[in-house]
C-alpha cells in the first residue's frame, strides 16, 4: 500500500515537471510585477508633468528610462519568457508610439498639450495593464495546471 | 461634433476604399481592419471629437492611432502568445488610411 502511495506520488510529481517544461511560459514572477507596477506609478507622475518643459524633468525621466532598462534586461534573460519580454519591447520602444515614444516626443516637442498627455497616458498605462495581468495570469495558469495534475492523479 | 453614426461611417468608409484600392489585399486587410476597429472605436470617436474641436492637432491625432496600434499588438502578444501572432501585422498604409478617413468625415462636418 505504502509503495503504491509512493509510486503514485512519483507519477503526479513526474507530470508536474514534464507539464512544466512543456508549458514554456516562466512562472509568475513577484519580482518583476512588483518593480512593474512600480515604473507604472512613476510613469504616471512623470507624464503628469508632460505640460512643463521636458529640460525641467529630463533627470527624473533618464532615471525612469533607466530602471525600465534595468527590467527589460532582467526579463530578457528569464527563460520562457519571451512574451513578457516582446511586451517590454513593444512598450520601450522610441520608435512606437507608447512609453518610450511619448519620452521622445516630450524631449522633441519639449511641451506636450494637456489634452494629447491625458490621452495618451491613458494608452500607456492600459498597456502597463496588460503586462500586470498578464504577469498574474502566469500564477492562475500555474495553479490551475498543478490542481488539474493533482486531481487527476489523486 | 461626431455623431453616434461615427464609427459605422468609418467602417463602411474604410471597407470601400479598400474595395476600390486593396482589392489584392482584401480578405487580410478587411480581417486587420475589423480587429482595430472594434478594439478602437471608443477611442477614435473620442479622439475625433478632441481633433474636431482642435483640442489635439494633426500630428497629436496620429500619434494616437498608432499608439493604439501598438497597444493592439500588445493585447495580441497577451492573449495569443508570440507563435501565434505576427507583430506589425496591420501596416502602416492601414492607420494612414483610417487616419485620412477621420479627417475627412471631420471636414465633411464642420
Amino acid at each position: 500500500m505504502k509503495h503504491l502511495k509512493l509510486i503514485t506520488l512519483l507519477i503526479a510529481f513526474s507530470f508536474i515537471i514534464i507539464s512544466c517544461d512543456s508549458t514554456r511560459t516562466a512562472l509568475f514572477d513577484p519580482y518583476s510585477y512588483q518593480k512593474t507596477t512600480e515604473i507604472k506609478i512613476e510613469t504616471t507622475r512623470i507624464m503628469d508633468k508632460a505640460t512643463t518643459p521636458y529640460q525641467n524633468q529630463k533627470q527624473e525621466v533618464e532615471t525612469l528610462l533607466f530602471e525600465i532598462e534595468k527590467l527589460v534586461e532582467y526579463e530578457k534573460n528569464k527563460p520562457n519568457n519571451e512574451i513578457t519580454f516582446a511586451m517590454w519591447q513593444v512598450l520601450n520602444d522610441k520608435e512606437k508610439n507608447l512609453l518610450a515614444g511619448f519620452f521622445k516626443r516630450w524631449k522633441t516637442q519639449e511641451i506636450l498639450s494637456p489634452y494629447f498627455v491625458d490621452e495618451s497616458k491613458k494608452q500607456i498605462l492600459n498597456a502597463f495593464d496588460l503586462l500586470i495581468q498578464y504577469e498574474i495570469n502566469k500564477d492562475k495558469e500555474s495553479k490551475e495546471q498543478l490542481l488539474e495534475l493533482i486531481n487527476l492523479n489523486s | 461634433m461626431i455623431n453616434n453614426n461615427f464609427t459605422q461611417e468609418l467602417k463602411d468608409k474604410v471597407k470601400k476604399l479598400i474595395t476600390d484600392n486593396y482589392n489584392d489585399f482584401k480578405p487580410e486587410l478587411e480581417k486587420d481592419l475589423k480587429t482595430f476597429l472594434e478594439t478602437s472605436a471608443e477611442k477614435l470617436e473620442r479622439w475625433a471629437t478632441l481633433y474636431a474641436n482642435q483640442e489635439i492637432n494633426d500630428e497629436e491625432l496620429e500619434w494616437l492611432l498608432k499608439s493604439q496600434l501598438d497597444f493592439v499588438s500588445l493585447q495580441a502578444l497577451q492573449a495569443a502568445g508570440i507563435s501565434k501572432i505576427k507583430l506589425n501585422k496591420l501596416k502602416n498604409n492601414v492607420i494612414k488610411l483610417i487616419f485620412e478617413i477621420i479627417i475627412s468625415l471631420i471636414t465633411k462636418r464642420s
